[in-house]
């Protein structure tokens, strides 16, 4: 799927090189998600996008997630990307929703 | 992210799906610990609860609910969250909530139906 490639290239573009940092990750999450949302807007289709994104530090803790969507199973549809390097995990999801 | 401002009676009401959402999540771990081998199911539960509420309100749209549970051992978590709809119509509400042992995020996305 495009968006898939689209999500990794904006996580990769965002914070690719970096070590976690407290001080910066609130910019790192925007800046993720607001690339990876005009990139889809620039897809030009019709739809409506929602775009989350978590960063979390590498410790040791555990960390779940899970989402359930109540929409046109035709039409609609989501994608997420689990990214990580050394020092933080990075869970990017994409739901477009037809109009 | 911003909080969503909406001005029109029979659209999203945040404040009711704030609400709703605290319940769902006092109901599925509410006196729990954080488990590793319950979070799977904890999760599943909380989205679900949650969905089943907002779609029992009958109203015209379409939902996504996301929920994250992290142990606290002091890790840092971040999240964040962006929209391309019609911001007239469509709204988004976040609750974070915990105990001792864990944090728990959900989040509610309504797309209105045209």
């Amino acid at each position: 799927m495009d968006d898939y490639q689209t999500e990794e290239e904006s996580v990769e573009a965002a914070i690719g090189g970096n070590a976690y940092q407290h001080s910066r990750v609130n910019q790192w999450s925007t800046s993720v998600v607001e690339q990876c949302l005009s990139q889809l807007s620039k897809l030009g289709k019709p739809f409506k996008y929602i775009v989350t994104c978590i960063i979390m530090q590498k410790n040791g803790a555990g960390l779940q997630t899970a989402s359930t969507c109540f929409w046109d199973n035709s039409t609609d549809g989501s994608c997420a990307v689990r990214w990580e390097n050394k020092s933080m995990y990075c869970i990017v999801s994409v739901f477009g929703l037809a109009i | 992210m911003e909080e969503f401002h909406n001005g029109n009676e029979g659209s999203f009401n945040q404040e009711e799906v704030d609400n709703s959402i605290k319940e769902c999540i006092e109901s599925v771990v509410g006196g729990d610990d954080y488990s590793q081998s319950l979070v799977n199911k904890w999760t599943a539960g909380i989205v679900e609860r949650c969905l089943t509420q907002l779609v029992k309100q009958g109203k015209p749209y379409k939902y996504i609910v996301t929920c994250a549970v992290m142990q606290k051992t002091g890790a840092g978590l971040h999240t964040a969250n962006s929209c391309y709809w019609d911001t007239t119509m469509d709204g988004s509400c976040t609750v974070r909530w915990e105990n001792r042992t864990m944090y728990c995020v959900v989040s509610v996305f309504a797309v209105a139906i045209a």
